[in-house]
């Protein structure tokens, strides 16, 4: 089991989500503003944070806080962050594994909103070593 | 702002072509004098053009000079030979010329567009000091020499606002004055090109001096004011057709800006109801009944078309908006034409179309992400508008330097009337519609944003019934990054 933060402006995705993920037996906590995010952060070190790129006050509010992670005194160098987003202004045709270099796209992997659930959980886990599990189908829990 | 390519349809009817257009250079800021000045390549252009009349007035003072050496030839048409003076304006004006050249074309190199206004007053100012010498030499009475002041008034007019066209103006008044006024007073000794000047003895009466003096400068200022209310009102005009397009390129990045924010606007909620949809499927919220799960299932498809919409209105938008340019790189067109054609296979086979691939190394220049995009637009429709059972087949490969490719299908072609407007953003026949009613009528739009952007040739060929082929002709790797150097 791993702690997971998902810091997204969109309650509604971000606890939809984190149901998944906490169903594929991770602790997830979920931030709607960056500066919580980063209060959180400082209490308990995240072992993977799922990031949003737009936020309403900031387009690239998501860009800001990966390079605050990576900065060199940040304690965050090497939390890995998967992001997320739906458009971005600085590569507008979508992000390809090209883009992730250590200042543009300071980030472990991405993907593009909307996003199929099982594959969030798929990349999670493989970010995390094989540290967490499948999201079991709630049907199958049931039978 | 985007130029619409050319679409041109042949005499028979079943292809259409898209013609890269030149891109359409955004207007230079205005700089120099007064809000009216020309602008500063048109300035620079001025520069030269100026050095090269002064070589051909040059060269006639120069032959005449020339002329004076040989014994006779001058004499013989009652003029005063020798006439050394021709040979020595025409010296100082090649070794002025040859500075300014030198001058305008480091100005050019540099883009140092803040001394291209001293640099034509400079040259100005020097033309009309050594036209004042051949003025003296010629006589200034008895030629018309002194009407070539006029050519510095207009060109003044043209290349300044209006007072420092006046001041030239006024400099050239001063110093045909200052001539006659030196001569009067036995400063300078009066000259003439005729062997017999009747001027030689009308000058020597202040009245005739004083007339031809105000003559000419009245004439000068005439000539002044007219050619500067007409440079004015065509700099006006100038001035307010570069504000119009300026208005015109901020209006288009506007709605660009706007379409990027209203897309990603949309594509969040629809991000959140796809993600609940999945919830809801996967039985988060507890079992559904058969209705209920073909219910969401169907909010789910529809939620992945309207993204899909969302998507491609944003690609469109991306690019159109020119003040993104990807980086280019150098591409073997097969590589990326190979992941396309897997990236389609899956949808290929769930409608039991086979692709097939005949795929040679050709080398492109472009940015990848939009050339994928065009590839992906025009093999996703072949493999959608297929039948079932139908082929897709893909190739590419170099002919004459330059790289090709061509996609076919035996799908539902396309109909003589719809062919020219396929290209069209949203629009779709009524046959592409009845076979498949989820596309958002943007994919062609799309390529043809692409095809225009890195001057790729497309010639798009269909018969109804029958089938598409689209053929992609890429500009050679050299020319392609030449037309981003210009672009």
């Amino acid at each position: 089991m791993a702690y997971l933060m998902i810091v997204d402006d969109d309650a509604d995705f971000a606890e939809a989500a984190a149901e998944v993920l906490a169903h594929a037996g991770h602790e997830v906590e979920v931030r709607t503003d960056i500066d919580q995010a980063l209060a959180s952060m400082e209490k308990r070190r995240p072992d993977l944070v799922v990031l949003d790129v737009m936020f309403p006050h900031d387009d690239a509010a998501g860009f800001g806080l990966a390079r605050r992670m990576r900065s060199e005194d940040s304690p965050f160098r090497d939390v890995r962050i998967l992001m997320l987003t739906a458009i971005n202004q600085r590569f507008p045709l979508g992000f390809s594994v090209n883009d992730i270099q250590s200042y543009w796209l300071p980030v472990s992997d991405f993907l593009e909103k909307p996003v199929d659930l099982d594959a969030l959980v798929e990349r999670v886990n493989t970010l995390l070593g094989g540290g967490g599990q499948r999201a079991q189908d709630p049907r199958e829990q049931r039978a | 702002m985007t130029q619409a390519p050319h679409i041109s349809t042949a005499g028979v009817d079943d292809w259409v072509e898209l013609s890269p257009g030149e891109p359409q250079a955004a207007p230079r800021p205005l700089r120099g004098e007064g809000t009216f000045a020309l602008s500063e390549p048109m300035q620079l252009g001025y520069l030269a053009w100026l050095c090269h009349c002064r070589w051909i007035v040059t060269g006639i003072l120069a032959a005449y000079g020339l002329a004076g050496r040989v014994e006779g030839v001058l004499g013989r048409l009652g003029l005063v030979e020798p006439a050394d003076w021709a040979l020595a304006c025409a010296g100082i004006l090649a070794v002025l010329n040859v500075g300014f050249l030198a001058h305008a074309r480091r100005l050019r190199r540099r883009e140092d567009y803040n001394q291209i206004v001293p640099a034509l007053w400079l040259q100005i100012i020097c033309d009309m000091l050594v036209l004042t010498g051949v003025v003296h030499f010629a006589g200034p009475l008895t030629t018309y020499i002194p009407f070539a002041y006029l050519f510095h008034v207009v060109l003044a007019c043209i290349f300044f606002a209006m007072p420092s066209s006046l001041l030239v103006t006024l400099l050239a008044c001063l110093l045909y004055a200052s001539l006659l006024a030196a001569e009067d007073q036995g400063l300078l000794e009066p000259r003439s090109l005729y062997q017999a000047d009747l001027g030689l003895h009308i000058r020597r009466r202040p009245a005739v001096l004083l007339g031809n003096a105000l003559s000419a400068i009245s004439v000068w200022l005439v000539v002044w004011y007219m050619a500067m209310h007409l440079s004015d009102k065509v700099r006006r005009r100038d001035a307010e057709l570069a504000g119009t397009n300026r208005c015109l390129l901020q209006a288009q990045r506007e709605k660009t800006r706007h379409m990027l924010r209203t897309a990603h606007e949309l594509k969040s909620p629809l991000a959140t109801i796809h993600a609940n949809v999945q919830l809801l499927l996967k039985g988060y919220g507890g079992p559904l009944t058969p209705h209920g799960r073909d219910v969401v299932q169907r909010i789910a498809r529809r939620c992945r078309s309207l993204s899909l919409e969302v998507q491609e209105m944003l690609q469109l938008a991306n690019l159109r908006n020119d003040s993104q340019r990807p980086d280019v790189a150098r591409l073997d067109l097969a590589d990326v034409l190979g992941a396309c054609v897997r990236q389609v296979r899956e949808a290929g086979s769930e409608r039991s179309v086979r692709v097939d691939e005949d795929l040679a190394q050709a080398w492109i220049v472009a940015p990848e992400d939009h050339v994928k995009m065009l590839l992906m637009n025009l093999l996703s429709n072949a493999v959608v508008y297929s039948h079932p059972g139908g082929t897709v087949r893909v190739w590419c490969g170099t002919d004459g330097g330059r790289a090709r490719a061509r996609i076919e299908d035996d799908g539902i072609g396309i109909s003589r009337e719809h062919l020219e407007r396929v290209f069209e953003e949203y629009y779709r026949t009524p046959q592409a519609v009845e076979h498949n009613k989820q596309s958002s009528g943007l994919g062609l739009a799309i390529v043809r944003e692409v095809a225009h952007a890195w001057g790729i040739r497309v010639r798009l060929s269909s018969r109804p019934g029958e089938g598409t082929r689209v053929e992609l002709l890429f500009p050679p790797p050299d020319g392609a990054a030449q037309a981003q150097g210009d672009a």
